[in-house]
């Protein structure tokens, strides 16, 4: 990490909640960390339409932050640019800062692909390529590393233990990635991604094409990988975000409305339409 | 039982019955064709067709001159048209689907398709024939390459849409770049349907008549190199059938039950490899 993103990280570190909460509750205080990255005055439109306004907030080193909000709100292009996968579609176009690894991540001058190697991403429905479980995971590592068939070997099996689908795949590493299950599937993707050592993994509504069990496990794949890795989800599901997230952000048609600790912003947000939302109110 | 509904009933009867006649209509003039060729062609069959070249006047023969000629020009003609094609469908449907030229390409690329097979003759003779002072194998296969060319490029195209943009993007979520994304990830998931549109395009340029009458000419004799006039198989069928003797319009029945078998074998099987990948999805 650079000397001047370390500067910027310990600035104006206001949001961080270092106080202990009520003793008797059973969540735990957060453990400060660093701010991995900085989101400064981020706008976003598709075409003429915009779609995000003025958005800033940080995320935190090895912490999950959750952003909620009702359908169109954007938390999914707001997702889209930290990888800046918007490029894709040359009428999208996002003005601001977002500052990682000490520099403007969306300046023209940020090589995408080095970009997309450090932030990884895993998209609401399963994406298996088509091709056997090995390759999907392989598929990654190939386009950055020259390895020895056994350590390409070595890497694929560290990914899929990572992303506790080892066990269930073992024995049939040749067999198509689009002969497994919907939870399977998004596994795979979340092994896919983690195989490229990201530092930051953007998870686009992972759950949301699965059943309840498979959920479940995601889930507690999700806790486990924070402590690994800084963890950006998306999600509509605010029970979800309650349980798995350290952090969330509240967005209301391309506003952002709160950020604030998970519990905080759940239990006592200072916003009338957080409340509202939150409530259940609307949305 | 109220008029309206009788009346639906009656119409939904005529429709069926028309619809099913027509049908009839269709497929019968097909197997008639297919009866005729084939009845006719099995009884001049014989070890001579594949064996010897096309006769001379009067005498005996048979067609492997022209079956050679016609396998080359198409296969030199496929060498041509397959990168142009795929490269082609390749800019339309993943670096530029909405622009001004690439709707442009598209629009004439669709003109091309449905041009009558006759103007790309003239196109290589003029291209070919004329500076070259002669008739060649290799004009002919350019004409039938401007003929495969659009055909390639518009399956391939509409190959790589049926492509989900979520497989392109979560490749790209890696770093992938586009060509990349292209060569393992978007040709790998449709590869069926690009295989199938090149074999569709072989058919229809092996069974062409109107680009070779003047490019490739034709040729009693063998012709390899390719260079001045080509034995092929359409010309020849149509030579033969046209000539006053017996034995050689047995030879030119032959020469279409051959063409047809070809071509009817082709299109079986990219059908049945698209039913085999279609139900792989399912």
């Amino acid at each position: 990490m650079s000397p001047q993103f370390l500067t910027l990280a310990s600035k104006n570190d206001k949001v961080e909640d270092k106080s202990p909460r009520d003793p008797s509750s059973p969540t735990p205080a957060l453990v400060p960390s660093l701010r991995i990255m900085d989101i400064k005055n981020l706008s976003f439109s598709y075409g003429e339409t915009p779609a995000l306004e003025n958005i800033s907030f940080p995320l935190y080193e090895n912490k999950i932050t959750a952003i909620i909000g009702p359908s169109g709100c954007g938390k999914s292009t707001l997702l889209r640019t930290i990888n800046r996968i918007f490029d894709l579609y040359p009428e999208q176009k996002a003005q601001g800062e977002i500052f990682f690894a000490g520099r403007n991540i969306l300046s023209s001058e940020t090589d995408t692909a080095w970009l997309r190697k450090k932030i990884g991403m895993v998209f609401q429905k399963p994406t298996p390529f088509p091709m056997t479980i090995f390759d999907n995971v392989a598929y990654g590592i190939k386009l950055y590393e020259k390895l020895t068939p056994k350590g390409l070997a070595m890497r694929v099996e560290k990914a899929l233990r990572d992303a506790a689908l080892w066990d269930e795949v073992k024995d049939h590493l040749r067999a198509s990635g689009q002969s497994l299950s919907g939870g399977q599937q998004q596994r795979l993707c979340i092994a896919r991604a983690l195989a490229v050592e990201p530092e930051i993994l953007l998870l686009d509504e992972p759950t949301s094409a699965l059943d309840p069990i498979a959920t479940e496990k995601i889930e507690a794949l999700i806790t486990e990988l924070k402590n690994h890795y800084t963890i950006v989800i998306v999600t509509h599901n605010l029970q979800q975000a309650a349980r798995v997230s350290d952090y969330v952000a509240f967005l209301y048609m391309g506003k952002l409305i709160e950020f604030d600790v998970a519990w905080k912003l759940f239990e006592n947000p200072t916003n009338e339409q957080t409340k509202n939302y939150v409530a259940g109110r609307f949305g | 039982m109220s008029f309206h509904y009788q009346r639906r009933i009656w119409t939904n009867r005529l429709f069926t019955f028309f619809a099913a006649a027509s049908a009839t209509i269709g497929i019968s003039l097909l197997l008639i064709i297919l009866f005729r060729i084939f009845s006719e062609g099995i009884s001049a069959f014989s070890f001579d067709t594949f064996t010897r070249t096309t006769p001379s006047p009067g005498g005996e023969g048979g067609l492997i001159n022209a079956i050679v000629g016609s396998l080359m020009m198409s296969a030199l003609a496929m060498i041509i048209a397959i990168p142009v094609g795929l490269l082609g469908g390749v800019y339309l449907a993943e670096y530029d689907r909405k622009s001004k030229l690439s709707s442009v390409v598209r629009f004439l690329n669709d003109i091309l398709l449905s041009a009558p097979s006759i103007c790309f003759g003239m196109f290589a003779y003029e291209i070919m024939v004329r500076p070259m002072h002669r008739f060649s194998g290799y004009a002919g296969a350019v004409a039938l390459a401007f003929i495969a060319i659009p055909v390639i490029l518009r399956t391939t195209e509409d190959m790589l849409i049926l492509v989900p943009n979520q497989l392109r993007e979560a490749a790209a979520a890696l770093g992938a770049p586009i060509w990349h994304i292209v060569a393992t990830i978007s040709f790998q998931t449709v590869r069926h349907g690009i295989i199938t549109g090149l074999l569709l395009a072989f058919a229809r340029i092996a069974g062409e008549t109107a680009p070779l009458l003047f490019t490739a000419l034709n040729n009693q004799f063998w012709n390899i190199p390719m260079d001045g006039p080509t034995p092929n198989l359409p010309v020849t069928i149509y030579q033969l059938a046209l000539s006053p003797y017996p034995n050689w319009h047995r030879l030119a029945w032959a020469g279409a039950m051959i063409i047809t078998l070809v071509v009817l074998s082709l299109n079986i099987v990219t059908r049945l490899m698209t039913d085999r990948a279609i139900k792989k999805r399912a």
